[in-house]
């Protein structure tokens, strides 16, 4: 790392005086005590918290950590990165560096040791051979005729959309029909790199995006959707500018007007995916459009201190047990809050929230399967 | 880590699991400072463990006793003045996190009683379902109860509270026996502090560290009112007015006074960075009114008399500012915290000390004359009081401040400079007491306490004679 960057980490680090009030969401005015770091919450030592975390960060920038123990990297690893810690330190202290950019910079300087977990080392290479990451050989359908090359709008699928819950690819492709908008998909679409990102494997993220780069640009399109919050936020803030925007699929359809959407009776709360909101902003697209399709019930952790589902950071493929746990009191909260669904708008967020209410009366979904099924088509 | 001690570390995960102990060098250092680490050096525990139940406790404390193993107690880890920072090698950290249930919250007596992790804000999310609320610290809502009321009973966020919000608590020492106090020595009714005996509960109270684990402790919990009123008054001095804080005091109005030197503090008790605060005098003091109808329209009444009468300039601040300052005082910190987010001062060093309201002026111009010796700029010192009911003794919390920029060490050796001369100088002027343990101020002290110093060590001793526990650095 350079000096200049870890004096600029160190500092903030020094600047941190272990309040922990980045542990729970905002307690006034109505008195709550909510946590917010699923993390601390589920492994309860102060290396699971963020003042803890940077205490180790700290200890390795300064020579006192010099060997990869276990305890080092499911303090480091088993954290979502979601950065619920930061947006409430951010509302008190004005701090200067997010806590989110901190620990993936702590995870690429363990990356830059060789300390990266096995099975994170195992996507890459999946990611390597097959240019997904769930090392999937086959290629997610489109219906044959459905595209337009000549589309201005082209759908980033995105790696957990075509190969762990397809149905959200099918629900967007369902929309773009059904509205009988134009759309084009990636001929040779690779893994975005979300996840070499947030795991510290950095390097290896470069010739992905050099290739999706080259697609997007021979394809002409004037605009990228995604139904990835991760996939979007990697595009925003780790590939160059190809002149092209960038929505996600909310917003998108929030742009769309009227769609003659058929308001079913259901009851659903809105969970906000973590890169969608604290990182990329988007908290009113999404309840927009479920408000159109659903009642929304509102849940007490919501927006920038909303609780994290518990699957991304690597977390899911690692550290499975937690990331349910995670899951699991979110769906709490939403059956607290009255809700018969638990509407996300990430596929990520989706495909534990499903897997942790397997036994449970919720239904879960993506806010665009809602829309397609309520389109009149 | 040597053979002996990894035999250690098995015995304590068959203890408490094994997934609650262990010597894992980084999770262990991430125990191993706290912002108070410009005086208090890192050091790490040699393993953490993170007991359930008292039993466990019980266990683990005989086992470090055996082996005469350094024991630090930790609650739930909001600490910034080095207190829990090990000082030996080979120390055993005990997060006491997990026992964080609240045993009884009983709105006749007006108590609640306490495991070691229940925060301020767990506490008043069920005691305010009974219109109460327990004393408050100048701390983030995030610290524990039980630990800020055992390592000092009296605080000062209310005029009206007073001190001595413990009531009694049961303590295991290191041989393993349970020690209780008050009445809970002889009854299931853990209410009264001076129950049998000696008052042991203020043997302990106020003591740097500690002689064993408190595992619950019983404290006293206050009304919360509907009525309420803030006021806020400036002044150019610190002189000027404490006859109005002395009214107020005196004729018991008040619910929170705070005199606070405008650039620090209020930041987090208005609850935003976005307001010209050099706009105002140099000095606020801040009042808060509550009671039940009648005597809270009587009380604002002559609380308005004193104010127009004391010389102040009544200040028209912002709405919003009147109901940030009633949750700092008298709900639970956590906008004061602000102070960490200073542009270039985001860190900040204390010294508080309980003294007479009479001795004012005088703690504010040592605290100025000090540091600017030691070469602090002058827009880094600070300074707030808080009178403290029932004001026999003209009883006030002073906080002598420096807020600075952690990361510059050049800073840290200033601040050591500064301590070095401020606790000769404050002992030398007069004091009641020492709000904390801080880093240096014990030998000082120590030295001027006569027998009292021979008498303590006795009965440390006769508590734990392996000199186990934390005892806050002191003999």
């Amino acid at each position: 790392m350079e000096q200049e960057r870890e004096e600029e980490i160190l500092s903030a680090i020094h600047h941190c005086v272990k309040c922990k009030l980045c542990s729970i969401a905002s307690f006034h005015p109505n008195a709550e005590w909510l946590p917010l770091c699923p993390s601390g919450q589920y492994y309860g030592y102060q290396a699971f918290y963020a003042p803890g975390k940077m205490e180790i960060f700290r200890a390795i920038l300064e020579g006192e950590i010099t060997e990869p123990s276990e305890g080092l990297l499911n303090s480091v690893y088993a954290c979502t990165v979601c950065g619920a810690c930061y947006e409430k330190c951010k509302q008190i202290t004005n701090v200067e560096l997010g806590a989110p950019e901190l620990f993936e910079e702590m995870r690429h300087e363990l990356a830059s040791k060789g300390w990266s977990l096995d099975v994170h080392k195992s996507i890459a290479e999946k990611i390597k051979e097959t240019k997904n990451a769930y090392g999937e050989r086959y290629e997610y359908k489109v219906k044959e005729g459905a595209t337009d090359k000549n589309a201005d709008v082209l759908y980033y699928i995105g790696c957990t959309a075509r190969y762990r819950v397809p149905e959200i690819a099918d629900a967007m492709l369902g929309i773009f029909d059904k509205l009988g908008l134009k759309y084009q998909v990636m001929d040779e679409e690779w893994c975005c790199g979300s996840v070499l990102f947030r795991t510290g494997q950095v390097e290896a993220a470069e010739k992905l995006i050099e290739h999706n780069v080259e697609e997007i640009r021979k394809s002409g399109a004037k605009t990228v959707v995604f139904t990835c919050p991760g996939c979007m936020k990697t595009f925003e803030k780790d590939y160059p500018d190809m002149g092209v925007e960038l929505v996600h699929s909310t917003q998108f359809l929030t742009r769309l007007g009227n769609m003659n959407l058929k308001k079913e009776d259901l009851k659903a709360a809105y969970h906000d995916p973590c890169h969608l909101g604290r990182d990329l902003g988007i908290y009113e697209e999404p309840r927009a459009v479920l408000n159109e399709v659903a009642d929304i019930k509102a849940m007490k952790r919501e927006k920038e201190q909303a609780w994290c589902c518990g699957s991304g950071g690597g977390v899911k493929s690692a550290f499975d047990d937690f990331a349910l746990w995670s899951a699991t009191e979110r769906l709490k909260e939403a059956k607290e809050a009255g809700a018969e669904a638990l509407v996300s708008a990430c596929p990520f967020c989706k495909r534990n929230l499903k897997e942790a209410a397997e036994n449970e009366e919720l239904e879960v979904y993506d806010v665009v399967e809602l829309v397609n099924r309520c389109l009149e088509g | 880590m040597n053979e002996t001690f990894s035999k250690l570390v098995k015995e304590l995960q068959a203890i408490v699991g094994e997934r609650n102990a262990t010597d894992d060098r980084a999770i262990c250092t991430s125990y191993s400072r706290d912002q108070h680490w410009h005086f208090v050096p890192a050091k790490n525990p040699a393993c953490v463990v993170r007991p359930g139940t008292k039993e466990e406790v019980r266990s683990v404390l005989m086992l470090a006793n055996t082996h005469k193993i350094p024991v630090i107690p930790y609650s739930t880890g909001i600490n910034v003045r080095g207190l829990t920072i090990p000082v030996h090698d080979g120390s055993i950290l005990l997060d006491l996190s997990r026992m964080n249930r609240i045993l009884e919250i009983n709105p006749e007596m007006k108590t609640a009683t306490v495991e070691p992790g229940v925060t301020f804000g767990m506490l008043l999310e069920q005691t305010r379902k009974h219109k109460l609320r327990p004393a408050f610290p100048d701390a983030p809502l995030t610290v524990s109860v039980l630990a800020n009321y055992y390592l000092r009973g009296i605080y000062q966020t209310s005029a009206t509270d007073g001190h001595d919000h413990t009531i009694s608590y049961e303590m295991i020492l290191p041989n393993g026996e349970t020690l209780k106090t008050g009445s809970r020595a002889l009854s299931e009714m853990p209410y009264f502090r001076y129950g049998v005996g000696p008052d042991f509960a203020g043997m302990f109270g106020a003591h740097p560290g500690t002689c064993g684990v408190v595992t619950e402790l019983t404290a006293k919990l206050y009304r919360l009112y509907d009525n309420r009123k803030e006021y806020f008054i400036g002044f150019d001095d610190v002189g000027t007015p404490t006859e109005f804080i002395y009214n107020l005091m005196h004729d018991e109005l008040a619910a929170s006074i705070r005199l606070v030197d405008n650039q620090s503090w209020l930041e987090g008790i208005f609850g935003t960075f976005d307001y010209a605060y050099e706009k105002l005098p140099k000095f606020v003091v801040c009042v808060l009114v509550e009671g039940v109808d009648g005597i809270f329209e009587a009380r604002d009444t002559l609380v308005r008399k004193y104010m127009n009468e004391s010389g102040g300039q009544v200040l028209e601040l912002p709405a919003e500012f009147a109901r940030t300052f009633e949750d700092e005082c008298l709900g639970g910190a956590e906008k004061s915290c602000m102070v960490f987010g200073l542009p270039g001062k985001g860190n900040y060093h204390c010294i508080g000390l309980y003294g007479p309201l009479t001795l004012a002026a005088k703690y504010y111009e040592v605290h100025e004359k000090t540091a600017l010796e030691v070469g602090i700029p002058k827009d880094h010192i600070h300074f707030y009081i808080d009178p403290i009911y029932s004001f026999h003794g003209q009883l006030c919390y002073f906080e002598l401040d420096v807020f600075y920029d952690g990361s510059d060490a050049g800073f840290g050796e200033k601040l050591r400079n500064y301590n070095d001369k401020q606790f000769h100088r404050l002992l030398d002027l007069g004091i009641y007491g020492w709000f904390r343990p801080y880093a240096g101020i014990i030998e000082p002290t120590a030295e001027r306490i006569g027998y009292l110093a021979e008498v303590w060590k006795k009965f440390l001793h006769v508590l734990d004679p392996n000199e186990i526990m934390n005892r806050g650095k002191l003999f």
